[in-house]
């Protein structure tokens, strides 16, 4: 059931004074529902990495000119690079919803005299920026506006 | 009454090389927790088991173990809440000292570490008539409203019952992290409307054991029996670390 941990965790301040058996985690430890969540929330960095390649790709065939462009649209219409891009939302609503739930009660409970409104109403300002965000951005893209 | 197995991690420094497992069966009541089967084994079954144990009402915070692998109070844990098999093993990331006993040195040396005691530039001198005649027995030396008291009550209610540093997979691989509840305790004392040392924790919360190593992963608020929050009270404290170190850059002298 259990692994060892790092062999200096929680080490006394004074080594030396009994003889101790080194630490040790569960070996599960990553099976666990909610580290599971916490390591899928780590994970999502992967797929940004990713993504990032894909974005200096696009912005470098937007400079070698309009065919090449057009070769990259073509590419992107590809059932692999559909699914990445689904891969990519679900990461980056699972990533919010994880963010916001944990924003509002890190938040100092005051700065000098200014106190922070209330979570639920930090963790609701969140949503509504996000989704305001978003839908500027889908009208800027859809030539709505600008 | 069910018997169940209860499988206890043994450790005897002058005889093991390594920790080994051992199996009781444990006829277990309704209403026992998990220390209670551990008493049963201790008193009935094999002397030599070693726990720590005090009040059996979540207030010690002295029997913290890991139970199917979850920090637990084992005073507060029902062991009906489990199936026929259940796995006592000391807390996760401390050295172990024997059986289900681990070292504590090292989270008593985190702990001082923060100054958890209130710091005063200049000591208020007493009003001794004021206070013999108690004409002003709200404006004391120390007087704190509700209001501030309820900025940091929260987080004063830790029992030192170690889960947090248990749970916390940044306390499992960063060994000079200063870890939840010591930060728990340092941002406590920093929220204290009559402490004045800020700064010197917010300069050891930013240096070696920093707050920033924390990756919020909020295990040790999932944990802990009291509802402290240390999640919380951690990644305030990287607010007031950053505004303190922006303060420092724009006013170095303190404005003065």
């Amino acid at each position: 059931m259990s692994r060892p941990a790092h062999p200096h965790a929680m080490a006394p301040h004074t080594p030396g004074r009994t003889r101790t058996a080194p630490p040790q985690m569960p070996s599960t430890w990553w099976s666990a529902p909610r580290i599971r969540n916490y390591l899928l929330f780590d994970a999502t960095g992967i797929v940004y990495y990713l993504i990032s390649f894909l974005a200096i790709g696009m912005v470098q065939a937007l400079a070698r000119g309009p065919e090449s462009w057009e070769a990259v649209m073509t590419r992107l219409r590809h059932p692999a690079y559909i699914a990445f891009h689904v891969l990519c939302l679900v990461s980056v609503v699972f990533v919010a919803v994880r963010f916001f739930s944990l924003f509002p009660k890190a938040q100092p409970k005051a700065i000098g005299p200014i106190k922070p409104p209330p979570g639920p109403v930090i963790h609701a300002m969140l949503y509504v920026v996000w989704l305001g965000i978003t839908a500027i951005m889908t009208a800027i893209l859809a030539g709505v506006i600008f | 009454m069910a018997d169940k197995t209860i499988v206890i991690t043994r450790f005897d420094p002058d005889k093991d090389q390594a920790p080994r497992k051992q199996e009781y069966k444990v006829p277990c009541e309704p209403d026992w927790k998990v220390l209670d089967a551990i008493n049963f084994i201790k008193d009935e079954l094999d002397g030599s088991v070693a726990h720590r144990w005090s009040c059996r009402m979540a207030v010690c915070g002295s029997c913290g173990m890991m139970v199917n692998g979850e920090p637990k109070l084992t005073c507060k844990t029902s062991i009906n809440d489990y199936g026929d098999r259940v796995d006592i093993e000391p807390l996760a990331n401390f050295p172990i000292v024997r059986d289900l006993v681990v070292d504590l040195d090292g989270f008593m040396h985190k702990f001082q570490s923060v100054k958890p005691w209130i710091i005063r530039a200049k000591e208020k001198a007493a009003d001794p008539i004021a206070a013999r005649a108690a004409l002003h027995p709200v404006k004391g030396t120390y007087s704190q409203s509700a209001d501030q008291l309820a900025t940091f009550k929260q987080f004063s209610m830790c029992i030192n019952c170690m889960l947090c540093y248990a749970a916390c997979p940044v306390v499992a691989n960063e060994p000079e992290f200063l870890g939840p509840a010591a930060i728990a305790l340092g941002h406590r004392y920093n929220m204290d409307s009559r402490d004045e040392g800020q700064g010197e924790r917010n300069e050891i919360f930013r240096g070696e054991g920093t707050v920033f190593s924390c990756s919020y992963a909020n295990e040790c608020s999932e944990v802990c029996p009291k509802n402290v929050d240390p999640a919380a009270a951690v990644n305030q404290a990287k607010f007031g670390a950053v505004i303190d170190w922006a303060k420092n850059l724009v006013l170095p002298r303190g404005g003065a």
